[in-house]
Formats: structure tokens, C-alpha cells, sequence
């Protein structure tokens, strides 16, 4: 190695090691135990931040207009960050906040292989990184880093990420439920030098355009990643040039030490402390679905989260009991359990607060080796780890929301969320029309609309949230449709029942339907949880959302449905009496569970997809009838629902078109609600036995088996717990084949 | 006598504002209580509250005035407050039923700040402004490129109708998926509903999209249709009474409403939606006017309000337009003057956040109340403006000229109180410190509009307004070397300025599609139908003037259209250089091609890479034309610059009001003290100074000057 690029003769590794070392004995990043330059000069430091952050939200606003991904683009789905020497970031864009911390762990990657030795560190040079190994969330997003130099020293990083429309793997789409190991995840970057001075190299441009589907959106979306990063570079020398580089070399150190700060204070005012716990599941059922015989297992995911919540502030979090990793797409390295959890944070802590990689050293956390929060395992699929993620942090928000309530934000509860699931998926060839010949890739961004869970004080949010990405858009059909032309939309409706129940109902919202037209190789899939509930549920006796499933329709008489005028479906508002089944002569496929592998569609078949719902708040029967009533009016409910779960009667009015509430009629309706409950209801202990008689007597559903035989086997600790509570004999183990 | 030339009205929630110009460019204003009732009412008080100042009255001097122009708030008001008109049905395709309820989920935080957007629990969608019931599905569908996919299903349609007059609605607005393609599905329906209307006897006006606003975006699209009827067209009478009104007061000039994208309309016109918002365009186009005058090929437009900081570009005389805009939480897809603002104005809430230890800013403004130096206002939080005034620069008895008293001790308590004791700082640093970063963000703002376009400040001029531009603007431009700093006399006013500057223009546009290969396969088709698109919006533009009385012939057009690079999301706007494109046989390809599309693809090309630098054209794509756009322009007079001498670089004794000690830098410094309206023109002022009128003060730091032009403009300079 000729020379060293840290400071002070130091190698990066060198630097990163030692900041390690310095927090961990003294608890202040970089060993900071007070910011000087703050205190000797607060309004130095603030214009020379905001400074910093304007230079990054501008380089993020001018690199949009280069983007070409539909996602990009029209979602925003594009974000950078500054980095320390070390990886740490600094500042971080507007955008999407998944992104905090996944790129830190890339630049960490970098530096503890040595590349500063081999392939080199020079100035000038790009890498490009999606592995999820190294510091990503899945291979759809797409890293591009370069180092910045004042003079010989590697003084930072800049770094922009985008999401791909599509990365080559084994279907086309974004996040490919049929990717079951790493081969079939698309294309891999594992932290490769693909540029120098300031140029990405033509054989990278010419090997990466053969890789994927979307080479034009590829190299455009490249294009934008280096113009923001080299806008970013730009910044940073100007900043230098004026205050000098030692006081920059202190002001980042102290910028995320202050950042920290800020999060345990905000910790101490918002949470009570505390041991607070939740669950959730997901499941991956693929026996009957998976085309590679590896895959064919069915799965249920234990997601227990455990946080803590200490007197100073520090948050603790913990995945300690997941089981095991799988054959499926939704594992999850570092970069992704990171991302997941920022994006919540802040969202739901730190929303007016500088963010950046400070509160990541405020928080601990465990990501135990071995099970799907960190399988270890680089030949795995981790191509869509948001099938974990996105449940597994609705317990995260329980967690805080219990917080939150202690302290008195009932209004800042937020039990849960819906999936942001269920993104239709694939594409075809144009057969026709003015694009003959060319190909269309279907991934609309409609799924960042999903329903918020209710708070304590009112009903969630309709269609309005995605969990990493707040600013959500469902997007004109008139502009999905010019990139995925082939297949139109005849609906995008409100759809009943799916909001959870409750005091205060979660979020509603809509189900869409697709025909296929003017297009041959049609290929289409999707997916979302489907048989067990999404996440861990509503809260203080809120409902969850409904589940999801899978409905098309193949062969279908469409054609002549159109020509003599009839009725087509516009929904599916009541499954059990489908508008398909009424409607259509076709081969109609109804499945219960929602993710399905690619299957080929011609013109005229047509296919359903559901959005999700919120989970509720608080007990069904303390909702207020005039709110029912207005459910009803707003087609969130139907009748029955209203009456079986509410106790609320109600009558339909068809000179006013609205609702009628019959109270007495609902008051008896209730009274027998609640005798019911009371008949049903047992002691804890009675349910215990019940409960315990399942694993006792083996009356496990054997994927839930499974699930628990790997928890116990992965985790000493959660084993411990799990058979003191159960009262079991000591090594209790679950026997699966 | 007083010879008028041009007014403008400004007509605001509280406050009607009257500017008026006379032949030597001499201006007044006046104001006068709003009357909602009856706008002519309060637009009359007002002009009588400026003519009053030149002892004269409309009636007197009003038959000289050439340009006479409206802007007010009532519209957006009427939709904020929810006070219009509902009673409206809607049919849309069967299956969208619920579309305005959805309003594509960005209408629940678009309308928030950045911590607002992250923070979930804060979103909220607008209630819909019109009730389900009321809205109609039809079968049948037309697909992207305009072809029909489902045939629209005649009976849907006569069900609706039936219902929709059922009701009682007093219009219908119809909006069909890609009727911007192919509006013969929308065309049906309205004949279908005709028919209905004759039987039952009813009539009622059927509203199409297709015709409305052809562009791409049904729920933009449709909420243009709707807030039109619902917000816009029940001003249409107040409007045509005020035209009435100045009739009557034997004023000559039409009375013309400004627009957003920077034109004026009569009140006849058949839609009004695009007169909703132009309070802060009228800047723009007052700096549009002064850049032609100077010769400035690149101006940028900040203008300092009591509660937001705005900013506008124009370049070489071309103001940017974007489309997709939001009004009270509806998103729109009406043209508007490129304008970002940030909520940043001299009376925004400076605040101490226990937690970060930071100081904190807005987002809510004290507004006309000004600050805790307003002692009645009941204003308990500190402001920009009270930080402004310990510092010095604001003097406490000059306030709107003395009319309001401001009392610097009662904001040195609040601020060492709320806000020096919790930093552990000296209260005029914490005050210094407050204004730096709020000049931090709005030069952030600033710089970030001028680079999003991919220049440098070094390429622009920058010109400040509003009453607290000039207070402001050494610190937000510190640090940019902006070409020149211009900062007018009539800062305060010079919006309304910049109204009476407006064209007498109409711009009409259309979604298209058209795709050019790279080969050049379809340059003649393109070209084609470029043509027959621009004559299209021509015609209907001539047969808007002609409605108004004017002659079509005296129109001149501008075609110019939409494009970008096929595959890519973000198109720029190029003019056309002619109204017909032709064909010309070419001698390298020997193919038909048209030499001024290579024109038009070549003013892209460079405009693309103008803003992306740095590799990123890409020509090889081809291009995807998205719109053809027409404006069509009836010249009107414009005000005149005032025009004086050139004196001395040594302003008169009388000018001088003392001195008063500032803030600046860390250290106290002895100002001079001027009073604006007795300095002349060529006179020049070093810094540290302060030049003070009733509506605003012009702060000129140490190390800085000031110098007056003939025009009345101060340059800024840093020495």
C-alpha cells in the first residue's frame, strides 16, 4: 500500500476501528463528551448545517429530473447522504428515509475489506452497491458512492440511492416473489468500482445494460445517482474552503454526536421506561406455489420484538426468538432491518429533528445471527425482505404506541399499518397499437397508498401511508397506463371490510381490477400476507386489518360482454358473491393466500388486486353509531359487517341514498353481542390450558410448528421464556419432519 | 391634472389594495376594507384612498387608463372556507366512482412542511367537495393512445343523467379516462344528456374535460372541472359587476383579470379557474418587465412577505411554467408561473425547542400582527420583525409610516426571555443568530431554484420585493454572487406592479404523445400533427379574443410545445421557431425530414443539458413530445419606468434623518439614516446605512452600498 487515505496517517480501517472503540468506552460518539463547536458558536453550527443539508436537498431536486424510473421519479424513490470517513452520515436528503443507515454499511464494507489497499480508493472513482449483504435493503435499490479528498486525505462519502424497476431477476418486477436464492435475485453489485474520474466506466454501462429489463431506465437512473453525488462533492468543497477543514473535521464528528443527543432526549420525553413487547407473523406459503423444489416448504415467520427503554434515554431493540431464514424472498440482512426501522422512527419520533446516523447510535439492537433477521448467508434470496420487514416493525409502532400512551400522546398512537403488499407485478409485449413490438414492464407504485392504523383519539388514514415512504401517491391510471399500457384499468374502488374494527376504525381502502389488451406474453404476479394477520394487529382491543388473496380470472368471455353491453365486474366488494363469478364465463382462480409466482395472461383475462387496510383502536362496541352510519355511507362497511361486529342495525334509505340507524333495534343487537361475549368468554387460566393443550398434543398447524421448533433451537433465552411460560420440561423441543 | 395610466386591485381576505400609475411612471396605493358582498364597493374605496393622496378622483382622471387589471383572493378563499357552490354532478367511468375521495393520496400531506410530510399522524385528505352521490359511473373506456376498449355503454349514461337532474345539480361535469386522446366518449355523453334535458325539460350546462383542460391526469384533471364550477364561476358575477362599475366611472380600458401563468382575461372568459391564485405571480411578471427594460437575460424574483418567501425565474425574457400545482389541498393541472415558496416572511414565530436546543422557525406567522412589538396585536411570541427591530434596523415610530407604534423594549424582554436566557446567549446575538438562519434557508431556497436549473447565481440577477425584501436581502444573497442586486423603490407594491405589466394573453393547451424515434422515421408525421394541433389551439384562442370584441388579427401566436428525452418522466418547454413546421427533402438521409423540429430538438437538447449537466443528454432515446401548447397575445400598454435624472453620487441634507446604532457582524455600528422618497437618483449610499419609507426599510450592511439609478432602483453592492 503506497499511503495511508485517513487522517493523520491512519489507514479508513484504522479510523473505523478506533471510532468504534471511542464509543463504546465512553458512550459519545467519537468520544464527544461536549459539542464545542455548538456551544462556542450555535449559530455558526446551525447555518454551517443547514448549509450542508441545502446542498444535499438541491442535489436530490436536480438528479429527479434525470431520473427515469417510473419510481424514481414519480414516488421520489431517490435519497442521499453525506458520510464521515468511517461511513457515518452526516446529513441525509429529503426522500426516503429507508436510507439512513443502509449506505453506512456499504462505505463500512468498503473499508473493512480494504479496498483502500485493493482495488484502491482514488479520487475521482465511483462504486455502485445492491447488495443486501452489504448494507442494502434489497437488490432493487441501487447505491451509487463516491469518496470525497481534501487534498491527500479521504475526509467523506457521498452516496444516492435509487429503486429499480426491475434488476434481472428470475421474473421481471421489483420485488420477485419467485426469487428463492441469491441466482435469482437479479444482478449483484457487491460494493464494485465501476467509474473513474467522475466517468462510469463503458464495459460496467455496457455489462449492467445486458443485465436487467429496463436498460434505459438503468443507465439514466445511474446518470442521476453521480450527478447528485458530484453536486454533493461540490458542497462539501465549499464548505471547506470557508470554514476550513479542521473545523469541518470536527463539525461532523459533532454533528451526529448531537444527533444522538436530540434522540434520547426525545426518547426520555415521549416513552415511559420500560420492557415493552409485540409479535408478529408473516407467512410464506410456498409448498404448493414454489416452482423449485428447495422452495417447496410452507413457512409462517415468528417476528417477536422486544424494546427497552432505559432511565437515560438509550433504546434497546431486539429480535432475540425470529426463527430461521428460508428459501424464500423475504430474508433480511442488516441494511434492510436498519432500514425498516428509521423510516418508523422517523416518522413517529424524530419527524422535526435532524436525522442522521446519530440516533443509530442511540438505539441497540439485535439482529440475532442465524434467523431471518440476519441469516449470515450471502446465497440466500433477500431480493424482498419488505415481506418481513413491513410486519415485523408494525411491532415497533405497537411497542412505542404503548409508550406514547403512557405519556399521554394518545393522538401520536399509531397501532400498526397496512402491508404496502400487493403491487401487481410482471409484463408483456405490446401485440398492437402505436408501440407494436415493445415491452411493458407493470410495477405501478399504487401500493404506497395503504391504510394507517386508527389512534386513540380517532379513525386512521385512508390509502394514505406507506411505512417507507410517508409521502405516498397512488398515481394518475391516465400515467400508469402510458408505461403499462397492456393492461387498462376498469376499476380502482373503494373496497368494503377491510378497515380494522374498533373504537376507532383503521384506515380504509380500494381494490383495482386489470384487463389485459393489445399485449402477448403477458406474465403476472403479486404478493402480500394472506393466511395469518398482517403484522401484530390493532390495539387496546382493536381489530386487524383484513387479509389479503388472489383473484383472476383466465379465458374469460369479456369480448362479448363489451360488444352486447352487459355488466363486467367493477370490484369484488363481497367475495363470498362475487361480481367474477356472476359476471363472467372464465376459468376464475380465487385462492385464499395473495402471493403467487408469474402466470401467463392473454387479452381479455383480467385480474383484482386489494390494497390494505389500517388496524383499529380500542373496542368495537364503544364505536359511536353516527360514525357506523357515516361508514356505511362511505362504503368502508357493509350491513352485515356492521351488524355482526358492531351490533349497529341500520336500514338504507333509497329516496335519500344513505344510511338509517335503527336504535332500539341496535341497542337489543349489542346487548346480545355482549351476552355472547360473556358466554364465550373464559378465564386466563381456562385459556391457557387450551392453548397449551396445542403443543402438548401436538395439534400444531406444522408450518407454525416449524416456526417455533426453529425459534427454540436459535435462542437459549427466548427458549428459556417461552417453556417457563408454557410450564414445558426442560429442552421441550418441537418435533418436525 | 393627473393623467392615469394603468391600476391594478388586489383584492384580499381583509384588505382591498389599489396601485395606480401615472404617464410619468409616478405611482400610488391605496387601501381600503374588503367588501365581499359587493367587491366594486371596496375596490372604489380603496382607488378613492389613493387618488385622494393626488387630489383627484376616478371620474377626473380615469378616461387616460390603458391597462386595468384584477387579482384577488375571493376564489380561493370561497374553497378554503368551503363556501362554493356543490351542487354539482359528476360522471366519470364506472369503476372510478370514488376518485375525488381518493384524490390520489398525495392530497393528504402535499400541503404540509417537511417534518409535517414525514410525520404520518399529521395527514389528512381534504373532504371531498362534492358528495358521492352526486358523482356517476358509466361504462366504457378509451385507452392511452385513443382507441376505444369498451364501448360506452348509452344506458349508464341515461341513468345518470336521469339521476343527476333528479338531484337537482346545477351543472354536470363530465370526466372520461384518456378523453384527452379521444373525447368522442365524453362528446356522447353530452348528447345523450342533451337529449334527456329536452325531455324532461330541464337545462342545465354539461361541463367536458376534453374541452375544459385536454392534458393527462384524471384527477388533476377533474378537480380543475370541479373547482371551476364550485369556487371559480360564482365570481363571474361580482367580476362582470366591477367591469360595470368602472363603465360606468367612463373608464375606457376593459377590466382584465391576471392569470397564473402570468396573462390577463376578461371576465367573460368561458373558464375563470386560471385567474384562482396570482397574488405572488404578479412579481413575476414585474420582474419579467424589468428584465426586458434592462436587458437582464437571467432574473431571479424574491419576494419577502409577513408570512412567506417567494421565489420566480425568468430567463431571457421566458418565465418557466409548471403544471401540476395544488390549491387548498387539491391538486390541479392548470398552468402556473413557477414559483416555490417557503414559508419564511418577517413575521414568522422564532421559537426555543427545549429538546434539540435549537432555535425553531414558524411554521405559523404572526402575519399582520407583526410581533410581541405590537402590543395590542396579543401576540406572545417572538417574530422575525422583533428581532429586526433590537437589532436596530427597524425604526419603532415609522412603522406603516408611524401608524403603527412598536415598542423595542417589550421585544428585548421576549426575546432575552423565550429565547437568549435558554441558549445561554447575549440577546442581540440570539437575535442576529435567529435572522441568520431564516437567511440561511432562504438563500438555500434561492440557490436551490437557480442550480435545480442548472445555473449558478453567477449567471442570474436578483431582484428583491415585498415589504421585507429589502430588509432582508444583503443577508440572503450574502455569499452568492449574484450579477447585480436590484431592490425598487416601490418594493412594497410591487406586485400590483407587476399586474399592470401582464399581456393580454390566453393560453390553451393539449396532451399529444408523439413519439420521434432516433432514426427520424416519424419526423414528418410529428411535424404534421404539430401543425394541425398548434392551429387547433390557435383558432380557439381567436375565437376567445374575438367573444371579447378584440380583433383576432391584431393576436400574435406563440406554438410552443412539451418534450422530453422517451423513457424519461420530466419535460421542458421549447418554443417553436415557426407557427408551421415544414418538410424539406434532406440531403443527408435522403428522407422527408423538417428542418424546425431539428430546431425544436436541438433549443431541447441544450436546455437539458444546461440543467443536467455533466453526461446526461441523451439523444439516442429519441424524444416523446407531451404537449402542444398555443398562447395567443393582444398587446396592451405597459406602465412606464419613472424616468429622472441622473444627480450627484451625494444625496441632499434634507434626505438625512441622523443616525441610529445596528447589529451587524458580532458588533454595534453607527448607521446613517435616510429617508427613501428624498434621495436622488444617482446618489449613492455606503454602509452601514438605513433608508426607511412607510412600508419598508432598506438595510444596507457595513461593507455594503447602495446606489439609486434613474429608474428609481437601488443596486446593492458588496464593497
Amino acid at each position: 500500500m503506497e499511503k495511508s487515505l485517513g487522517w493523520n496517517g491512519k489507514t479508513l480501517k484504522e479510523m473505523l476501528e478506533e471510532s468504534e472503540k471511542m464509543f463504546q468506552e465512553t458512550g459519545y460518539y467519537y468520544a464527544i463528551d461536549k459539542l464545542t463547536l455548538k456551544e462556542e458558536d450555535p449559530f455558526r453550527f446551525e447555518r454551517n448545517y443547514a448549509s450542508l443539508r441545502g446542498a444535499l436537498v438541491s442535489a436530490r431536486e436536480t438528479a429527479l429530473h434525470v431520473a427515469a424510473s417510473p419510481i424514481v421519479k414519480e414516488i421520489g424513490e431517490l435519497c442521499f447522504a453525506l458520510y464521515t470517513p468511517e461511513g457515518d452520515s452526516i446529513v441525509v436528503s429529503t426522500g426516503i428515509l429507508v436510507h439512513v443507515h443502509t449506505m453506512s454499511e456499504a462505505v463500512k464494507f468498503i473499508i473493512r475489506e480494504d479496498y483502500e489497499d485493493d482495488p484502491g480508493i482514488n479520487p475521482g472513482e465511483i462504486f455502485l452497491n445492491n447488495d443486501p449483504e452489504c448494507g442494502n435493503v434489497h437488490t432493487t435499490d441501487v447505491q451509487t458512492i463516491i469518496p470525497i479528498f481534501w487534498q491527500d486525505e479521504l475526509i467523506g462519502w457521498a452516496g444516492g440511492v435509487t429503486h429499480q424497476i426491475d434488476t434481472g431477476g428470475i421474473s421481471p418486477g421489483h420485488d420477485i416473489m419467485a426469487a428463492v436464492q441469491r441466482f435469482d435475485d437479479g444482478v449483484y453489485y457487491t460494493c464494485r468500482k465501476i467509474g473513474s474520474n467522475d466517468k462510469i466506466w463503458k464495459d460496467h454501462m455496457i455489462s449492467a445494460k445486458r443485465s436487467v429489463r429496463t436498460p434505459m431506465y438503468w443507465e439514466l437512473d445511474e446518470k442521476c445517482r453521480l450527478a447528485g453525488n458530484l453536486m454533493i462533492r461540490d458542497a462539501v468543497m465549499d464548505f471547506i474552503e470557508k470554514e476550513g477543514i479542521d473545523y469541518y473535521k470536527q463539525f461532523i464528528r459533532e454533528a451526529i454526536e448531537e444527533g444522538r443527543r436530540v434522540f434520547i432526549e426525545r426518547v426520555k420525553e415521549r416513552l415511559l421506561p420500560g420492557r415493552y413487547r409485540a409479535a408478529a407473523f408473516m407467512d410464506g406459503a410456498y409448498k404448493n406455489i414454489a416452482w423449485q423444489p428447495i422452495a417447496k416448504v410452507d413457512k409462517v415467520n415468528n417476528q417477536p420484538l422486544e424494546i427497552i427503554v432505559k432511565e437515560n434515554g438509550v433504546m434497546s431493540l431486539s429480535f432475540d426468538g425470529a426463527n430461521g431464514p428460508q428459501n424464500n424472498p423475504f430474508n433480511c440482512g442488516k441494511g434492510a432491518m436498519e432500514g425498516g426501522q428509521w423510516v418508523l422512527l422517523t416518522q413517529i419520533l424524530i419527524y422535526g429533528d435532524k436525522v442522521n446516523d446519530g440516533a443509530y447510535f442511540a438505539v441497540e439492537k439485535n439482529y440475532p445471527l442465524g434467523t431471518w433477521t440476519n441469516p449470515g448467508d450471502p446465497y440466500l434470496s433477500y431480493q424482498v425482505p419488505w415481506g418481513n420487514l413491513i410486519p415485523a416493525y408494525t411491532a415497533m409502532m405497537k411497542n412505542i404506541s404503548y409508550g406514547l400512551f403512557c405519556r399521554g400522546y394518545r393522538e401520536e398512537v399509531v397501532p400498526g399499518y397496512g402491508f404496502t403488499g400487493d403491487g401487481i407485478q410482471g409484463g408483456g409485449v405490446y401485440s398492437a397499437g402505436p408501440l407494436e413490438g415493445n415491452r411493458w414492464s407493470l410495477s405501478t407504485f399504487e401500493i404506497s397508498g395503504q391504510g394507517l392504523g386508527a389512534s386513540a383519539v380517532r379513525d386512521g388514514l385512508d390509502w394514505g401511508y406507506a411505512m417507507w415512504n410517508p409521502e405516498s401517491d397512488l398515481g394518475d391510471v391516465e400515467t400508469w397506463e402510458l408505461f403499462q399500457g397492456g393492461v387498462p384499468y376498469l376499476a380502482r374502488r373503494v373496497k368494503p371490510n377491510i378497515a380494522g374494527h374498533g373504537k376507532f376504525r383503521g384506515g380504509g381502502n380500494y381494490e383495482g381490477i386489470a384487463l389485459v389488451a393489445n399485449s402477448e406474453k403477458v406474465e403476472f404476479f403479486g404478493g402480500r400476507e394472506g393466511l395469518v394477520f398482517h403484522g401484530s394487529g390493532g390495539m387496546h382491543g382493536g381489530y386487524p386489518n383484513a387479509t389479503a388473496y388472489r383473484l383472476y380470472a383466465k379465458n374469460t368471455n369479456l369480448k362479448e360482454i363489451f360488444q352486447n353491453r352487459e355488466d363486467y365486474p367493477l370490484g369484488d366488494p363481497d367475495p363470498t358473491n362475487g361480481e367474477f363469478e356472476k359476471f363472467l364465463k372464465a376459468d376464475i382462480v380465487r385462492k385464499p393466500y395473495c402471493v403467487i409466482y408469474p402466470v401467463l395472461l392473454k387479452n381479455y383475462d383480467m385480474f383484482h388486486y386489494t390494497m390494505s387496510g389500517g388496524p383499529g383502536y380500542g373496542d368495537v362496541l364503544e364505536r359511536k353509531a353516527e360514525r357506523v352510519k357515516q361508514d356505511l355511507d362511505d362504503g368502508m362497511y357493509t350491513a352485515d359487517f356492521v351488524n355482526n361486529i358492531y351490533g349497529v342495525v341500520a336500514n338504507y334509505d333509497e329516496s335519500k341514498e344513505e344510511w338509517v340507524i335503527d336504535e332500539n333495534a341496535t341497542k337489543a343487537r349489542q346487548e346480545e353481542l355482549k351476552r355472547e361475549r360473556m358466554e364465550k368468554s373464559m378465564t386466563f387460566e381456562e385459556f391457557w390450558e387450551y392453548e397449551k393443550k396445542k403443543l402438548t398434543e401436538d395439534k400444531l398447524y406444522e408450518a407454525v410448528k416449524l416456526m417455533y421448533s426453529e425459534s427454540l433451537k436459535l435462542s437459549d433465552k427466548w427458549a428459556k421464556e417461552f417453556r417457563e411460560f408454557w410450564k414445558l420440561p426442560d429442552g421441550f423441543q418441537m418435533e418436525v419432519d | 391634472m393627473r393623467n392615469l395610466k394603468a391600476m391594478a386591485f388586489d383584492t384580499g381576505g381583509t384588505m382591498s389594495d389599489t396601485f395606480t400609475i401615472d404617464e410619468e411612471g409616478i405611482f400610488v396605493v391605496g387601501k381600503a376594507q374588503t367588501t365581499p358582498e359587493n367587491e366594486s364597493e371596496g375596490i372604489l374605496n380603496s382607488i378613492s384612498d389613493a387618488l385622494e393622496q393626488w387630489d383627484t378622483k376616478i371620474e377626473e382622471s380615469g378616461q387616460s387608463i390603458e391597462a386595468l387589471v384584477y387579482s384577488g383572493t375571493a376564489m380561493v378563499n370561497r374553497l378554503l372556507e368551503r363556501q362554493g357552490n356543490s351542487n354539482i354532478g359528476v360522471i366519470i367511468n364506472a369503476g372510478f366512482e370514488d376518485l375525488l375521495r381518493l384524490g390520489r393520496a398525495l392530497q393528504c400531506w402535499i400541503w404540509l412542511d417537511y417534518g409535517g410530510r414525514l410525520h404520518a399522524r399529521e395527514h389528512e385528505h381534504p373532504k371531498p367537495l362534492i358528495p358521492r352521490k352526486q358523482i356517476k359511473g358509466v361504462r366504457g373506456r378509451i385507452n392511452f393512445w385513443g382507441e376505444e376498449l369498451v364501448p360506452l355503454y348509452d344506458d349508464d349514461v341515461k341513468k345518470a343523467v336521469k339521476e343527476l337532474l333528479d338531484i337537482g345539480v346545477d351543472c354536470i361535469c363530465v370526466c372520461l379516462l384518456c378523453s384527452y386522446m379521444n373525447a368522442s366518449h365524453e362528446l356522447q355523453v353530452r348528447l345523450i344528456a342533451e337529449q334527456i334535458m329536452k325531455e324532461k325539460g330541464k337545462e342545465i350546462p354539461i361541463i367536458l374535460s376534453s374541452k375544459h383542460n385536454p392534458v393527462r391526469g384524471e384527477t388533476p384533471r377533474l378537480n380543475a372541472l370541479i373547482i371551476e364550477q364550485y369556487a371559480a364561476e360564482p365570481s363571474r358575477k361580482q367580476l362582470i359587476s366591477i367591469a360595470k362599475r368602472f363603465q360606468e366611472k367612463r373608464v375606457p380600458a376593459p377590466l382584465r383579470i391576471l392569470t397564473t401563468y402570468g396573462g390577463t382575461i376578461s371576465p367573460y372568459h368561458k373558464t375563470l379557474i386560471t385567474t384562482m391564485v396570482s397574488g405572488p405571480i404578479g412579481g413575476t411578471i414585474g420582474s419579467k418587465f424589468i428584465a426586458e427594460k434592462y436587458g437582464i437575460d437571467n432574473l431571479v424574483s424574491s419576494d419577502v412577505g409577513g408570512t412567506s418567501f417567494d421565489v420566480g425565474l425568468s430567463m431571457k425574457t421566458h418565465v418557466p411554467v409548471k403544471w401540476e400545482s395544488s390549491l387548498g389541498k387539491f391538486i390541479l393541472n392548470i398552468p402556473m408561473i413557477a414559483l416555490d415558496s417557503i414559508g419564511a416572511g418577517t413575521g414568522m414565530y422564532v421559537r426555543y425547542n427545549e429538546i434539540s436546543g435549537r432555535l425553531e422557525f414558524g411554521p405559523e406567522s404572526a402575519g399582520y400582527k407583526i410581533g410581541v412589538c405590537n402590543e395590542e396585536s396579543g401576540v406572545e411570541t417572538v417574530t422575525m420583525t422583533d428581532c429586526s427591530l433590537i437589532l436596530g434596523y427597524l425604526n419603532p415610530n415609522y412603522f406603516l409610516g408611524g401608524k403603527i407604534p412598536l415598542n423595542k423594549n417589550r421585544a428585548l424582554k421576549y426575546i432575552e426571555e423565550q429565547l437568549a436566557e435558554p441558549l445561554r446567549a447575549d440577546p442581540y446575538d440570539t437575535a442576529r443568530g435567529a435572522l441568520d438562519l431564516i437567511e440561511i434557508n432562504m438563500k438555500n431556497h434561492l440557490n436551490g431554484m437557480i442550480q435545480g436549473l442548472g445555473f449558478r447565481p453567477e449567471n442570474y440577477t436578483l431582484i428583491s420585493f415585498g415589504g421585507g425584501g429589502p430588509l432582508h436581502v444583503a443577508g440572503y444573497s450574502s455569499g452568492l454572487s449574484f450579477q447585480n442586486i436590484l431592490v425598487p423603490e416601490w418594493a412594497p407594491a410591487f406586485s400590483a406592479f407587476g399586474c399592470v405589466c401582464a399581456d393580454h394573453s390566453y393560453r390553451h393547451e393539449k396532451s399529444v404523445d408523439l413519439v420521434m424515434p432516433p432514426d427520424g422515421s416519424m419526423n414528418t408525421f410529428v411535424a404534421s400533427l404539430l401543425n394541425s394541433t398548434w392551429t387547433e389551439l390557435k383558432n380557439n384562442i381567436a375565437k376567445e379574443f374575438e367573444a371579447e370584441g378584440r380583433d383576432p388579427n391584431e393576436m400574435i401566436f406563440k406554438p410552443t410545445l412539451r418534450l422530453q428525452y422517451f423513457g424519461m418522466f420530466d419535460d421542458l418547454e421549447v418554443q417553436s421557431p415557426a407557427e408551421e413546421l415544414t418538410y424539406q427533402l434532406s440531403p443527408e438521409t435522403q428522407i422527408y425530414d423538417s428542418p424546425e423540429l431539428k430546431v425544436i430538438t436541438k433549443s431541447y437538447d441544450d436546455l437539458f443539458e444546461k440543467i443536467f449537466k455533466r453526461g446526461t443528454k441523451s439523444p439516442e432515446l429519441g424524444y416523446h413530445i407531451t404537449k402542444c401548447i398555443g398562447t395567443g397575445i393582444v398587446p396592451v400598454p405597459k406602465p412606464k419606468l419613472p424616468e429622472h435624472e441622473l444627480g450627484g453620487e451625494k444625496p441632499n441634507e434634507n434626505a438625512s434623518k441622523g443616525t441610529r446604532d445596528m447589529y451587524w457582524d458580532s458588533k454595534w455600528h453607527e448607521a446613517s439614516l435616510w429617508e427613501m422618497r428624498l434621495l436622488n437618483s444617482g446618489n449613492l449610499i455606503q454602509g452601514p446605512a438605513i433608508i426607511e419609507a412607510p412600508a419598508t426599510t432598506l438595510l444596507v450592511p457595513p461593507s455594503y452600498r447602495v446606489k439609486l439609478d434613474k429608474h428609481r432602483i437601488f443596486h446593492m453592492e458588496v464593497k
